[in-house]
């Protein structure tokens, strides 16, 4: 599918998006330790703040959605309300086991059994919880996903090109090289 | 008396997990708090009874990412004494060291959000700095960052090695000079005086009546600690002092937790240097007596409490778990009375929750009947700038 | 501090409340009965200088439900007041107002076990979700979830 050149503009906003994505957190009910892992990439260890990445509150100021926690019934309504807020393009990270399908918590009685079936997810980060390498490396995955995308005018060619569900990292690094 | 209800769930950006609680308010003034604690639940009470106790150990960790420890070891050992089972000194060492670890990251955690509660994010990135070298020891030891697994029921799974021994005996020079230049400046540095004192105070009576526990009761003067109370592993045995303080505000609370601290590290420096030679598991038996009983351990937070009934199968019939923080949401009702709308932030990352909260904050006027939206993110500036204009 | 409590001493002070027996070296377990445990309170509080609530634990032992009041004081002994109520009718007083922490421990029994608390108005639903049907308590042995029924999430979407 050919995609008209983007105007000046455009191309300026795809290069901010690149290089410097925001982020909004939402805790879906689970253990917290993700989001310990997430606030220690903030921190003089990890800083990812010097890569651009900045930790927004509100989901209307964001590019990439981290969801911590396993999906309980209570936060599953607001999870898709709170995605629907983020403008696009948007991408959602999944964190942990609990991200995928559940974790320890698959199956209880106040649990959807992962975020995938709330709200569709771009790259899920293994571990529980995953070390904030790993998350570095799922935002990056993310960006290389952005990249692609821009590249080809949408997400459409992700059905396309037989990526139907993105599972993990590796996948996707296959993909784009 | 006209009443404003202000729904909070704070946008705690550090620590984000949803609670949401309504604070009825006169004007500016608290009147009382108003609970909701489905956002997190999970259920797993319900299914730790499904569960065989090996299953249940991953499953009861995971109730809390920052005192997964305790939750395992508070289990692990109720069931132990059920079955009459007496685990070597060597893994209670190990468990005691583990546990100390955790108290030291805990509290490492607790120091940076409330500081960035105040604005004061120096603090903040200083104190999870130090918090990486006790994050590098538990790795070493355990594998993993959080959530250890150290824990089954008979012993310890993983042994210490003479080198991780070493490598964590040569971090905790340099940890404790750092925790004395943080009780250097809590006790000198104008901002954390000025923005700690007097707020959320809870006198001695309060803190008993209203069921505190933990540094939140240890700072009001009420002197309970469950390691020196009903001990377990080797607290009985080895030197250390329970830190009580007397102020009973934010402040109190902060002395009490750095003092624990050096306490900590002391008692991890004494147990790596004795560890005992021997064994670190014994074969436990697959079923537990018939049987109940109430577990206390002493976690980061508080008192945590477990009441494990059994009935002879390879299951628990029944575990009740009572959090610290659950305990204590009482008391922070009690003392966000009469406090300021801005003084909530403080107060409540002052109980150390284990909780946070997501949502935005209504505040409706009664008198004119003008309904608005502030965000925490809003309320903290407030605070802020109210706590620059005192200085 | 006080000096540890015996049972014989526990035992005369609480003659017409219940009966006491050690089940540990600091725990003394007092059976009692719903129409006792105010009484039994104000008495374990009063007599036996208990300061402090531990917890309130609810637990279902297949015929009746239980609850377990448990509370210290500074002679480091567990009082623990234990009652069972019918499965049918489970109710019992509100001990909200003379021991203030049992009652944020009153609403959470209450939801997951169905255990009325009568003498307080506000028993409102603090654990499970505001979608969760009523009269389905989700910690009672007998109960398992029920496939038509919706317990929260996203309404009209299998999730």
């Amino acid at each position: 599918m050919a995609v008209p050149s983007a105007g000046v503009s455009q191309r300026l906003v795809n290069w901010a998006r690149l290089k410097s994505p925001w982020v909004t957190l939402f805790n879906s009910g689970g253990c917290n330790a993700c989001d310990i892992e997430v606030i220690a990439c903030l921190m003089p260890r990890f800083d990812i703040e010097r890569f651009g990445i900045l930790v927004k509150g509100s989901p209307r100021h964001a590019d990439i959605m981290i969801v911590t926690g396993h999906v309980t019934l209570k936060q599953a309504s607001r999870l898709r309300r709170v995605w629907e807020q983020i403008p696009e393009p948007k991408y959602v990270i999944a964190l942990g086991a609990c991200g995928a399908s559940g974790g320890v918590f698959h199956g209880l009685y106040h649990s959807v059994n992962s975020v995938d079936s709330v709200i569709p997810v771009d790259a899920f980060a293994v571990g529980c919880p995953p070390r904030p390498d790993e998350i570095i490396n799922a935002v990056v995955t993310c960006l290389n996903l952005l990249k692609e995308d821009i590249a080809h005018g949408g997400k459409e060619w992700r059905q396309t090109n037989g990526i139907k569900n993105i599972k993990n990292t590796n996948e996707i690094r296959e993909a784009t090289l | 008396m006209p009443e404003v209800i202000v729904p909070i769930g704070p946008h705690h950006p550090a620590l984000k997990e949803p609670v949401n609680f309504k604070v009825i308010a006169d004007g500016e003034k608290i009147i009382r708090l108003d609970l909701d604690l489905s956002y997190s639940h999970r259920g797993i009470e319900k299914a730790a009874e499904q569960r065989d106790f090996i299953r249940v150990l991953p499953l009861l960790e995971r109730v809390c990412g920052i005192c997964s420890h305790s939750h395992t070891t508070v289990f692990a050992k109720g069931i132990e004494e059920l079955m009459q089972l007496e685990i070597p000194l060597r893994a209670q060492y190990v468990r005691t060291i583990i546990a100390e670890l955790e108290r030291m990251h805990s509290h490492l955690l607790w120091l940076g959000v409330a500081a960035h509660e105040i604005g004061f994010n120096t603090l903040f990135m200083w104190t999870w700095r130090d918090r990486e070298a006790v994050q590098d020891t538990l790795e070493e030891m355990s594998g993993n960052r959080v959530h250890y697994g150290m824990n089954e029921v008979g012993g310890v799974r993983r042994d210490l090695t003479p080198e991780q021994v070493n490598a964590a005996l040569a971090r905790l020079p340099q940890l404790e000079e750092r925790v004395k230049k943080y009780i250097d400046m809590v006790n000198n540095q104008k901002t954390l005086l000025v923005r700690f004192r007097g707020i959320g105070k809870l006198s001695k009576e309060e803190a008993l009546k209203y069921g505190a526990v933990g540094p939140t009761a240890r700072a009001s003067g009420v002197d309970y600690d469950a390691r020196r109370d009903d001990p377990y592993l080797v607290y009985a045995d080895i030197p250390w002092n329970v830190v009580t303080d007397t102020n009973g505000d934010v402040y109190g609370r902060t002395r009490v937790r750095i003092g624990e601290l050096m306490e900590s590290i002391r008692i991890v420096r004494f147990c790596l240097e004795n560890l005992p030679e021997g064994q670190i598991r014994v074969n436990a038996p697959k079923t537990a007596p018939k049987g109940e009983i109430l577990s206390r351990y002493e976690a980061p937070r508080g008192e945590l409490v477990h009441f494990i009934r059994t009935n002879g199968t390879d299951k628990v019939e029944r575990v009740d778990i009572r959090t610290p923080t659950l305990a204590n949401w009482t008391s922070v009702a009690m003392c966000l009375v009469n406090q300021n709308l801005a003084d909530i932030p403080v107060i409540v990352a002052a109980i150390d929750p284990c909780l946070s909260c997501t949502s935005r904050i209504a505040v409706v006027d009664n008198h004119t009947r003008r309904a608005g939206v502030i965000t925490l993110d809003e309320l903290r500036k407030r605070s802020r700038a109210r706590f620059q204009r005192l200085e | 501090m006080i000096g540890p409590i015996t049972l014989d001493f526990v035992k005369e002070k609480i003659q017409d409340i219940g009966t006491a027996e050690q089940v540990r070296s600091n725990r003394i377990r007092i059976t009692t009965t719903p129409g006792h445990i105010r009484d039994a309170i104000k008495s374990v509080q009063e007599l036996l200088s208990c300061d402090r609530l531990l917890t309130i634990s609810a637990a279902d032992n297949g015929k009746t439900l239980e609850l377990i009041y448990h509370l210290t004081g500074p002679h480091r002994m567990i009082i623990s007041l234990a009652l069972e109520l019918p499965r049918d009718a489970p109710e019992a007083p509100t001990t909200s107002d003379i021991l203030p922490p049992s009652g944020i421990y009153e609403r959470q029994i209450h939801d997951l076990f169905g255990i009325l608390f009568q003498g307080r108005s506000d028993l409102k639903k603090i654990i499970l979700n505001e979608d969760w049907p009523e009269n389905e308590y989700p910690l009672r042995k007998d109960w398992t979830p029920a496939p038509d029924t919706f317990y929260g999430g996203i309404k009209g979407e299998k999730v």
